[in-house]
C-alpha cells in the first residue's frame, strides 16, 4: 500500500465517512422509491410496492458495507484488523512476544543510544559557516608537527597572505572567573577579535567579538561558551552586560556561544580578545610560541595553494630572522571540522556499529523464531488461503505482526536510549568534543524510526516470504504436520545462524584487540608513583603575582602551611602536571661544545618549572647527581635537572653532569644553565608515546619571561601518609591551605594521581566497556539463536530421532549427528567471522596499542570463547534428543 | 424464469459499461436497461449492482453526479467517462473474438478436428 493511497484512505476513514454513509443511503432510498414507482405502475398499491422493493433489495447494512470496501477505504481498517489480530496472537504467546520486545528494545535503545552522541559529536553542524573552506594552521616543528606561532610570526602571516580572507590566532588562556563567590578556574581560549568574522560564528544571545574589540584601549569584554552558561549562571540571559572578574580584572559579558562550538583540542570555557597589536610580545621575534590559526580561504584557492603560500612566507621571514625560526620547518594545515572530531570518529563509529551490529543480531535471532513459528502457523494460513485470502493479505498480517512487535519493541527502546544515555554521559570521557549538550533532536528521533522500520524489514519478511511462497494446499493435505516449505525454511535458517555467529564474532574480536591493547598501554610504567599522590590545579591572579619574588613568597608561605599539616609526607610545585590534557610547555637548548648544523635541528626538551620536593612527591628516581635544593634561588648560578632520555640522546659520549647547555627559555637569547642532575623518564602528554626528554628548572631560578606562565598554570602535589585521615580529608585541607595563603587564588578540584592517570586511560576505556559489553549481548545471542535453531531442528526431527533409535542408535550417536550440525553451523559463522574481522582490520588500527590489528592471539582466542559457548548452547539444546522416548516419538505422527 | 442467464465472471462490469453508454443513468435504471438491451435475458442481483458501479466509479471509468430522475426522483447518475468509453471499446472488441473462437471451437466437425 503506497503512502497516498494510506493518506487517502485515512482522510476517508476520518473526515468522510459520514458524508459517504449519508450518500449511500440515500441511494438506497431512491433505488427502492425508483423500483416501487415501477411496481406500481405494474398494478401493486403504494405500500405494497415499496414493502417488495425493500425486500428485494436486501440487507441495505450489508450493501454499505460492499460499497465501502470498493471504495478503497477498507485498507486501513484490514490494517487495524491486522494489527488487532497480531495483538490477539502475540498474546497466545507471551514468551515469544517478551523475548522479541526485550531483544529489540535492548537493540533499538542500544543504537540510538549511540547515535545521539555519534549526532552531538560528529553530525551536528558545527555553526561554522561554510565551514569546509576553514582551515586550522599549525607551526610544523622538527619535533611536533602540531606546534605553535609567536605573536610577530602571526601578524606576519595575517598581513601577507592573499589566499586566506583573514587569519586569526587563537591562544590557550586559562584564567580564574570570579563573580561574587569562590574564584574558579576555567579553561577558555584568547582569540584575535577577528576569529569570530572568520568562523562565521554568530552567537546564541548577545554579539560576539568585532575589531573594535581589539584595539589599544577597548574595554574588557569575555564570551562564555554555553556550558558556562548553564552551568555558572542558570542560563539566565540577564548576564549579557554584567562585569566578572577574569584573572583580577573586571570584563564585561557580551554574549553567549552556541552549544555546538568547539575547536581543536583546546577547551572553550570562554572566549576573550586576544588584543595582538598592544601586546608586549608584538615585535619580540623571539618570543614565546604560544598561537594557533585559522583562516578562511579565498573562493577558488585550493588548500594546497594556501599552504604553499604560507610556506614561501615563512622561508623569507627565516632568512629574515634566522634565530626566531629555530627548529620551524613548515606549516601544518589541517581542515577545521576535522581536526575536532578526527581523535574521537574512530572511536565513535566503531561503538556505533557495534550497537547496530547487535540489532542486526537480535533481529536475525526473531526472524528466527518467526520462521519456527511460521512453521508451526501453516495450517492456520493454509485455512486462510482456503478460505480466500490472497498471497498479498497473508505477508501483510505476518508483517503487521512484526510491525507490531518492533513498535513495541522500539518505544521501549527510547525509554531504554533514555537510561542509556544517562550511563553513557557518566562513563564518557570529558574530552569527547561538543557533548555537553548531548540531546535528543529530530535526527535521532527520525533514525530510531528508521531503525525501527529496518528492524519489522528484517524480522517480518524473511517468514513472510517463505510462507507465502510454500503452497498451502499441500499443507493442508498433509495436515500441517510436515513443512512444506521445510527445506528452504531450514536452509534460510542456517544462513541467518552462520550470519550471526560472524558478526558476533566481528564483534568479539574487536573487543579483543580493544582489551588487549588498553592491558597493554594500562601496564605501561608512566614514570611516576601515583599512589596516594594528591594533585591540585591553581592559577595566581596577575595583579598581585607581577614577578617571580611574588611567586617564590607565596610558595614559601604554602609550603610552611603544608608542612605543618599531619599525614603529608612530601609536596611540591610544578607548571604541568603529567599527563594533564591539553597543555605543552618545551624549550630548544643546544650543547656549545656541539652546536647543530642547521637551527632546524636544535633539540627540543619538554620544560618543567619545580620546586625542589616535587622529584619526592611524585616518586620520580633521582638517576645520577642531585635533587634541587631551596639554596638553588635567584642568586645562585641557574641549575637543570634533566630526565635520562635527554641524557640517552644528547649526551651519550660524557657524562652531563656539571655541563652547561644553552636554554631558549626566554625572549631575549638563550641562557646558559648547569645540568646538576639526572631523572627517571616521565610520560608528560600521553601514555602512548614513549617518554620524551625533560627538562626541570627550579621555581626560585625562574626568568622573568617564564613569569606569565607560572601564573597561568600550577599544580600543587602532595603526597600524604594514608593511615592519616584518609584521601578525602587531606584533599580539603590541601584546598584549605592554599585558600589561607591567598584567598584570590583560583583553586581546580583535588584530584588523586591516580585518577589522573586513570583519565589518561577514558577513552579507551570508554570505547573497551561499550565495545565489550555490546560484543558480550552479541555472544549470547548468537548462542541463543544457534540455540533455537538446533533444538527446532531436534524438535522436527523428533520422529527421526525416534527411529534411529528405535533402529539401535546409541544416544551418544545421536548427539554426535546434532554436534556435527551445530559444529557446522559455527565453523562457517567462524570462518566468515574472522574473513570479516581481518577485512575490517584496518579501520580499528588506529585505535591500537602496541597490538597489530590482526593480533593471531587476540583472533584465536575470540574464536575458542565463541566455539566454546556455541558448543553450549549446542548441548543444552541437545539434552532433548536424549530425552526423546522411541515409542512415543513414533506414536505422536 | 428458466431461460435466465447465469453471467459470466467479469462480464457485469462490461454489460454495465455498456448499458451507460447510451446516457447517464441512476442505479435502478441501468438494471433495467441491462435487462431491456439483453433482451429481458440477463437480470442483475440488486446486491452486485451497487458494488460493480463503485468500482468502477473508483477506477475512474464513471462519474457521478445527482440529478432528478423521469419521474421526479432524486437520484445518483452515472455516466461513463473518456477512459470508460475506451475500456468499453477493449473490452468489446476482447469479448468478441473471444465468443468468435469459442463458437468457432464449438461448430467444428470432426473431419476438420
Amino acid at each position: 500500500m503506497n503512502l497516498i493511497a494510506c493518506c487517502r484512505s485515512l482522510g476517508r476513514r476520518f473526515f468522510r465517512r459520514a458524508k459517504i454513509d449519508n450518500e449511500l443511503e440515500e441511494e438506497v432510498r431512491a433505488h427502492i422509491q425508483l423500483r416501487a414507482d415501477r411496481l406500481e405502475r405494474d398494478g401493486l398499491d403504494r405500500a405494497e410496492a415499496e414493502r417488495r422493493a425493500r425486500i428485494e433489495f436486501g440487507s441495505t447494512e450489508r450493501f454499505k458495507e460492499e460499497c465501502r470496501e470498493e471504495l478503497g477505504g477498507n485498507s486501513i481498517d484490514a490494517l487495524i484488523q491486522d494489527v488487532r489480530f497480531s495483538l490477539r496472537t502475540l498474546r497466545k504467546s507471551p514468551g515469544f512476544f517478551a523475548v522479541a520486545v526485550i531483544t529489540l528494545a535492548l537493540g533499538i535503545g542500544a543504537t540510538v543510544a549511540a547515535f545521539s552522541v555519534v549526532n552531538a559529536v560528529l553530525l551536528r553542524p558545527f555553526g561554522f559557516s561554510d565551514s569546509d573552506r576553514l582551515l586550522w594552521i599549525y607551526s610544523q616543528r622538527s619535533d611536533n608537527p602540531r606546534g605553535n606561532f609567536s605573536l610577530p610570526e602571526y601578524c606576519d602571516y595575517r598581513d601577507q597572505t592573499t589566499s586566506f580572507d583573514g587569519l586569526a590566532a587563537i591562544a590557550s588562556f586559562n584564567p580564574s572567573l570570579s563573580d561574587s563567590g569562590e574564584p574558579e578556574r576555567v579553561q577558555g581560549v584568547k582569540v584575535s577579535a577577528n576569529a569570530c568574522n572568520i568562523l562565521g560564528l554568530r552567537s546564541l544571545i548577545g554579539r560576539t567579538l568585532i575589531a573594535d574589540d581589539d584595539k589599544n584601549g577597548a574595554e574588557p569584554v569575555v564570551l562564555l561558551s554555553y556550558g558556562v552558561w548553564a552551568r555558572r549562571y542558570a542560563k539566565n540571559p540577564d548576564v549579557i552586560g554584567r562585569s566578572v572578574n577574569v584573572n583580577g580584572e573586571s570584563r564585561q559579558i557580551i554574549g553567549v556561544l552556541p552549544s555546538s562550538f568547539a575547536l581543536p583540542g583546546l577547551d572553550t570555557d570562554i572566549v576573550a580578545p586576544l588584543q595582538p597589536e598592544s601586546d608586549p610580545r608584538r615585535n619580540a621575534r623571539n618570543s614565546v610560541n604560544f598561537l594557533r590559526m585559522v583562516g578562511r580561504l579565498k573562493p577558488h584557492v585550493t588548500p594546497q595553494q594556501a599552504h604553499a603560500e604560507l610556506d614561501s612566507i615563512r622561508q623569507n621571514l627565516r632568512r629574515q630572522y634566522p634565530d626566531a625560526y629555530t627548529g620551524k620547518i613548515g606549516v601544518t594545515i589541517v581542515p577545521l571540522t576535522e581536526e575536532i572530531v578526527a581523535n574521537v570518529r574512530a572511536v565513535l563509529l566503531t561503538i556505533f556499529c557495534a550497537a547496530a551490529a547487535v540489532l542486526l543480531i537480535g533481529c536475525t535471532n526473531l526472524a528466527g523464531i518467526s520462521l519456527s513459528r511460521a512453521g508451526a502457523r501453516q495450517r492456520e494460513l493454509a485455512v486462510r488461503t482456503a478460505l480466500g485470502a490472497t498471497r498479498r493479505r497473508l505477508i501483510r498480517l505476518l508483517m503487521a505482526e512484526s510491525f507490531v512487535v518492533a513498535v513495541i519493541g522500539g518505544s521501549l527502546g527510547l525509554i531504554v536510549e533514555k537510561l542509556g544515555q544517562r550511563a553513557l554521559l557518566r562513563l564518557v570521557p570529558t574530552d569527547l568534543p561538543r557533548i555537553e549538550s548531548f540531546a535528543i533532536d529530530w535526527k535521532v528521533l527520525a533514525f530510531a524510526a528508521v531503525v525501527t522500520l529496518l528492524a519489522t524489514i528484517i524480522c517480518g519478511l524473511a517468514p513472510a516470504w517463505l510462507l507465502s511462497r510454500s503452497d498451502l494446499r499441500d499443507t493442508l493435505v498433509s495436515g500441517g504436520r510436515g513443512f512444506a516449505g521445510g527445506g528452504l525454511q531450514s536452509q534460510l535458517r542456517t544462513w541467518l545462524v552462520s550470519g550471526q555467529i560472524a558478526l558476533a564474532l566481528v564483534l568479539l574480536a574487536n573487543a579483543g584487540l580493544l582489551f588487549r591493547s588498553f592491558a597493554r598501554l594500562s601496564s605501561e610504567k608512566p614514570g611516576f608513583d601515583s599512589t596516594n599522590v594528591l594533585t591540585v590545579r591553581f592559577s595566581l591572579p596577575q595583579v598581585t603575582y607581577t614577578d617571580r619574588e611574588t611567586i617564590v613568597q607565596f610558595y614559601e608561605k604554602l609550603q610552611s602551611r603544608l608542612s605543618a599539616l599531619p599525614g603529608l609526607q612530601n609536596s611540591g610545585l610544578v607548571s604541568i602536571l603529567p599527563l594533564a590534557p591539553k597543555s605543552v610547555s618545551f624549550v630548544h637548548f643546544t650543547r656549545p661544545d656541539k652546536p647543530p648544523a642547521k637551527s632546524e635541528d636544535t633539540p627540543s626538551t619538554n620544560y618543567r618549572m619545580i620546586t625542589p620536593d616535587y622529584f619526592r612527591a611524585m616518586g620520580i628516581p633521582l638517576l645520577a647527581g642531585r635533587y634541587f635544593t631551596e639554596e638553588d634561588n635567584g642568586d645562585r648560578p641557574p641549575v637543570a635537572i634533566v630526565s635520562s632520555v635527554l641524557v640517552k640522546n644528547h649526551f651519550a659520549d660524557r657524562s652531563p653532569l656539571g655541563q652547561r647547555v644553552m636554554v631558549d627559555d626566554n625572549d631575549a637569547a638563550p641562557r646558559a644553565i648547569e645540568i646538576v642532575g639526572v631523572v627517571g623518564p616521565v610520560k608528560q602528554a600521553n601514555l602512548e608515546t614513549p617518554a620524551r626528554p625533560d627538562m626541570y628548572v627550579p621555581l626560585r631560578q625562574v626568568h622573568k619571561d617564564g613569569v606569565p606562565w607560572l601564573r597561568n598554570s600550577n599544580y600543587c602535589v602532595a603526597k600524604i601518609n594514608s593511615e592519616v585521615g584518609g584521601a578525602t580529608y587531606s584533599a580539603s585541607r590541601l584546598r584549605a591551605a592554599l585558600r589561607d595563603v591567598d584567598p584570590s587564588v583560583a583553586v581546580g578540584n583535588v584530584r588523586p594521581m591516580s585518577e589522573v592517570l586513570g583519565a589518561a586511560l577514558a577513552s579507551r576505556r570508554f570505547s573497551l566497556l561499550l565495545v565489550g559489553s555490546f560484543s558480550g549481548a552479541a555472544l549470547f545471542l548468537a548462542a541463543a539463536g544457534l540455540y533455537a535453531v538446533i533444538s527446532y531442528g531436534i524438535q522436527q526431527r523428533t520422529r527421526e530421532i525416534g527411529v534411529r533409535l528405535a533402529l539401535g542408535a546409541t544416544r551418544g550417536r545421536i548427539l554426535a549427528m546434532i554436534f556435527k550440525e551445530g559444529a557446522l553451523l559455527l565453523g562457517a559463522g567462524v570462518a566468515a567471522g574472522l574473513a570479516i574481522a581481518l577485512m575490517l582490520a584496518q579501520l580499528v588500527a588506529s585505535q591500537m596499542y602496541e597490538v597489530s590489528e590482526r593480533d593471531p592471539f587476540s583472533f584465536a582466542l575470540v574464536s575458542v570463547l565463541l566455539g566454546i559457548i556455541s558448543l553450549l548452547a549446542c548441548w543444552i539444546a541437545s539434552r532433548r534428543a536424549m530425552n526423546v522416548d522411541p515409542v512415543v516419538a513414533l506414536r505422536c505422527e | 424464469m428458466s431461460d435466465e442467464a447465469e453471467l459470466l465472471p467479469g462480464t457485469l462490469d462490461l454489460l454495465i459499461l455498456k448499458a451507460v453508454s447510451l446516457g447517464p443513468l441512476h442505479g435502478y435504471a441501468v438494471l433495467a436497461r441491462i435487462e431491456q438491451i439483453s433482451a429481458r435475458t440477463l437480470f442483475i442481483e440488486q446486491g452486485a449492482l451497487y458494488p460493480a458501479l463503485f468500482r468502477l466509479v473508483r477506477q475512474g471509468l464513471l462519474k457521478t453526479e445527482w440529478g432528478k430522475s423521469e419521474n421526479n426522483r432524486r437520484a445518483k447518475f452515472y455516466e461513463l467517462t473518456a477512459k470508460g468509453r475506451k475500456r468499453l471499446q477493449e473490452e468489446t472488441d476482447w469479448w468478441n473474438r473471444l465468443a468468435t473462437a469459442i463458437g468457432t471451437a464449438l461448430n467444428a466437425r470432426p473431419q476438420e478436428t
